[in-house]
């Protein structure tokens, strides 16, 4: 087990490493144009051009200047030029909205998406199932910008219930945090919430036709027991793939549109804004730092899996 | 116990609304089990005897089946108790072992813990350190060995024998008055079926276990039954003591169904032996497998599947390869035709060797040698018709196309047993018996000179594979074909085969003509896999129980 985790951290290094190489390509090589100067930004003079140049090694060769651009994201030591700020230090600020976004988006969306679906799948067929269906297809097929638009207007602007954007600390008002933070989290779990009971439920209905099921039945269980114990733990495995994918993909960036438009200070507001100035240097840094959340996720599932299937750890050791 | 049946069923008849309207799957069915007896229900995939038995205990209810009749388990009606009260039924009073062993255990639970919900099910009381001491009694009275190390074990780590007597340990977990055994033996090699079947017996013996054994294999009713019911769509056609059945059968179903089965004992048709050309000539073939560990994967051991093995296959001769599940048969054929890199050792296909061809250079040589699959379900295309499976090797090798591939298709499903009517259906609209004929035709197409049979009639029924082998037969005499033929079930082997090779271990430890083998076997495991062949007679069955228990 522990040497199967190793070595699954160990291809997580080397995924990592792929990833860096690519950016670095498409950041500094594949342009064809002087980097330093893109770097500088607009309004660069020749002076702040040369010293990008001498600092990221720009004239020397390109595993040199790789070199450098992986030990300066490293050591932190990534400059905003046209910013004048430090984009560790942005990103390090970033991290609590973020978090706080998609920690809280993913208990709602596995909440729901795994109670509705576990519900439709109970009563496939039924009243409830129909209903469940309709919704889910509805929130799947919503846009994220859309149905913020929405929520802002109705229940932040015309009715006032909710504040329409901003970000408080956790540490410093808990229920001003939630209250803050409860349309974002919508507005991200819905499309999601859609999505999982959609695959929970098609997942826990090709479960119960499983041989397993029968021979739980048989043994005499009560069918709550028979459906959470062998057909609900069984159709799970799928789920926490999805959320580990979906899950990194959030943190490391896919919340853009939502931090965006509730203005919450996260990791995906400054990327949001280092495009819009076509800042270089932050969106380099914060294209690796969700390829990190991508790669490190995609372990922990992987590793999750021997866990919760046992065929697949003892299928790597026997051959 | 009060004397009369245990369980008594009256008129049951179920059926199930489909598409296609009512179907009635079991149409007035009416038996009494006695305490103490073994009762086998005995048919043809379809006749409704596994539905029969499901329904006693309620798990064909759904709401598209409509059941009718009673059963009666004492003073309850099963048919008319709520879901509740079956759900006490279930496991308490009436245990039940399904025929898949390898799916009807829950791949992410432990066995033990498996075993232990059942006991928990019914006895809220019992704590879990002692619900898994009880599963652990449980295993080692089914004869698991170190029972107190392997109930923490997940199913896919015990063998399919082990996992079916860890199937009957957990039926028997809350000492039911019923154990109701559905096809337990029927995915099971010969010897470990015989093993099965011993221990089921002895169960019956020990605890005075009613059984109702569903079965669609004479040779196993005559071992274990005490009495007999014979269903044929849906309807009990003939029922009676074990004797009377095998000995004065009323019903003409019934004696089809006896004709049909292959007997090991039997007289085999008489083979000259062969004096062609070698065709296919294997000489210290091996396959051996790494097993790697740790975190750099490193080699530690292998798994020798194919260990030295030798023989020579004449053109026009059957080689039977016999062996339990695991003996290396099947990498054995997969090597011999290239489909995996033999480790070393030599194949000659018509005095040229194979062996390190490269996929090109195997490209023409893949027509003259085929394959037809143990699983007739698993191994056709369920989304393509049924003329283009067939049709798909003329085409891929560019013998022939359009009209003239329709033409030798139609052909080839004629001379298989089936019609020009089946060219436009989809695999799912075929038995299984129909589908194996598929099998063989697609492999036929090319008219190779050899075919390599894996298990071909493993996955049938008894009746249908009479057939099958027949067909086989048939062809070899109209192309010439030579078999090597592949089984788990000395029985069947002998039967199609000039000469047999037993296989165990990866070795060949036994091989000479096939009624040399089978009368006078050399070695103690072909001896193993002889006496593991359930043999339709219960005379004979009888007598050589009484000679085992004597010895």
């Amino acid at each position: 087990m522990g040497a199967f985790a190793l070595r699954r951290l160990g291809g997580m290094a080397a995924v990592l490493f792929a990833v860096s190489v690519l950016t670095f390509l498409i950041f500094n090589v594949i342009p064809n144009y002087d980097p330093a100067v893109r770097m500088a930004g607009k309004s660069a003079d020749p002076q702040l051009v040369a010293s990008i140049t001498e600092e990221w090694g720009f004239d020397e060769s390109l595993p040199q200047q790789y070199l450098t651009m992986m030990g300066k994201v490293f050591s932190g030591d990534v400059i905003s030029y046209q910013g004048q700020e430090d984009v560790d230090e942005r990103i390090v600020e970033g991290i609590p909205a973020t978090l706080s976004l998609c920690i809280g988006a993913a208990v709602i969306w596995m909440f729901f998406g795994v109670l509705f679906g576990y519900l439709s799948a109970v009563r496939a067929g039924g009243l409830l199932d129909k209903t469940l269906t309709i919704l889910a297809v509805a929130g799947i097929s919503v846009p994220v910008f859309w149905l913020a638009a929405v929520l802002l207007n109705y229940l932040a602007y015309e009715t006032g219930l909710f504040p329409a954007q901003g970000y408080v600390e956790l540490t410093e008002d808990p229920v001003d945090w939630a209250y803050h933070l409860i349309l974002p989290w919508i507005t991200v779990a819905v499309t999601l919430v859609g999505l999982y009971s959609r695959v929970l439920r098609s997942n826990m209905l090709d479960a119960m036709g499983e041989d397993y099921v029968r021979t739980a039945r048989a043994k005499g269980l009560r069918d709550r027991q028979v459906m959470s114990r062998h057909v609900l733990r069984n159709s799970l495995i799928g789920i926490v793939t999805l959320f580990g994918l979906d899950f990194g993909a959030m943190i490391g960036g896919s919340a853009i549109l939502t931090e965006a438009i509730f203005n919450l200070n996260g990791v995906g507001l400054y990327l949001y804004e280092s495009i819009e100035n076509l800042d270089l240097p932050p969106i380099m840094a914060i294209v690796l730092f969700g390829a990190f959340f991508v790669v490190l996720f995609n372990a922990l599932v992987d590793i999750a899996y021997a866990y919760l299937d046992p065929r697949v750890k003892l299928g790597s050791e026997a051959r | 116990m009060s004397e009369g049946p245990l369980i008594s069923v009256r008129d049951l008849r179920v059926g199930f609304a489909t598409e296609g309207g009512l179907v009635q799957a079991v149409d007035g069915v009416s038996f009494d089990l006695a305490p103490g007896e073994v009762l086998a229900i005995v048919g043809e995939s379809g006749s409704g005897k596994s539905v029969t038995a499901q329904t006693i205990v309620g798990l064909t209810r759904s709401h598209n089946a409509r059941i009718e009749g009673s059963v009666r388990l004492g003073a309850e009606d099963l048919v008319a108790a709520s879901e509740g009260e079956l759900q006490r039924v279930r496991g308490e009073r009436i245990g039940m072992v399904f025929q898949d062993p390898m799916t009807s255990f829950n791949p992410v639970y432990r066995i033990g813990a498996q075993i232990a919900e059942a006991i928990r099910a019914h006895r809220p009381a019992v704590g879990k350190g002692e619900a898994r001491e009880q599963a652990i009694e449980l295993l080692d009275s089914v004869g698991i060995p170190e029972a107190a190390r392997r109930v923490d074990d997940y199913p896919h780590q015990f063998s399919g024998g082990m996992r079916q007597r860890a199937m009957i340990a957990m039926a028997l977990a809350l000492e039911p008055e019923v154990l109701i055994a559905d096809e337990p033996t029927t995915a099971l090699d010969v010897t470990v079926q015989a093993q099965i079947l011993a221990l089921l017996e002895r169960i019956n013996r020990e605890r005075g276990l009613a059984t109702i054994l569903i079965t669609h294999d004479l040779g196993v009713v005559a071992e274990v039954a005490d009495r007999v019911l014979v269903m044929h769509e849906g309807r009990i056609v003939e029922r009676g003591s074990l004797d009377e059945v095998f000995y004065s059968p009323k019903d003409p179903y019934t004696r089809s169904l006896l004709g049909a089965v292959v007997r090991i004992d039997g007289a085999a048709p008489l083979r000259p032996p062969r004096t062609s050309e070698p065709l296919l000539e294997i000489d210290g073939l091996v396959k051996h497998y790494p097993v790697r560990r740790g975190l750099l994967r490193r080699e530690v051991d292998q798994v020798r599947a194919v260990d030295g093995v030798s023989f020579t296959l004449r053109q026009g001769e059957t080689l039977g390869l016999v062996g339990e599940s695991g003996c290396g048969k099947s990498t054995l054929c997969r090597a011999a035709l290239q489909l995996i890199e033999p480790t070393s050792g030599s194949v000659r296909f018509e005095g040229r060797e194979i062996a390190g061809l490269s996929r090109r250079e195997m490209r023409p040589l893949r027509r003259e040698m085929q394959i037809v699959f143990q699983d007739p379900y698993a191994s056709l295309n369920p989304r393509k018709r049924i003329g283009q499976i067939v049709g798909d090797p003329l085409r891929l090798h560019g013998r022939a196309s359009g009209g003239e591939a329709r033409r030798r298709v139609l052909e080839l499903l004629k001379r298989v047993g089936l019609s020009a009517e089946h060219y436009d259906r989809y695999p799912h609209e075929f038995s299984g018996g129909q589908r194996q004929r598929i099998g063989i035709a697609r492999a036929l197409a090319l008219r190779p000179k050899l075919i390599i049979a894996d298990e071909p009639v493993s996955a049938l029924d008894v009746s249908i594979r009479a057939q099958i082998l027949e067909l086989l037969a048939e062809l070899q005499e109209d192309f010439g074909l030579t078999y090597l033929f592949v089984a788990h079930d000395i029985g069947v082997v002998r039967h199609v085969s000039d000469r047999i090779a037993v296989m165990s271990e990866g070795r060949i430890v036994e091989e000479g003509p096939a009624d040399r083998v089978c009368e006078q076997p050399s070695d103690p495991f072909t001896r193993k896999l002889l006496a593991a062949v359930p043999i339709p007679d219960p005379r004979q069955a009888r007598a050589r129980r009484q000679a085992a228990g004597l010895a």
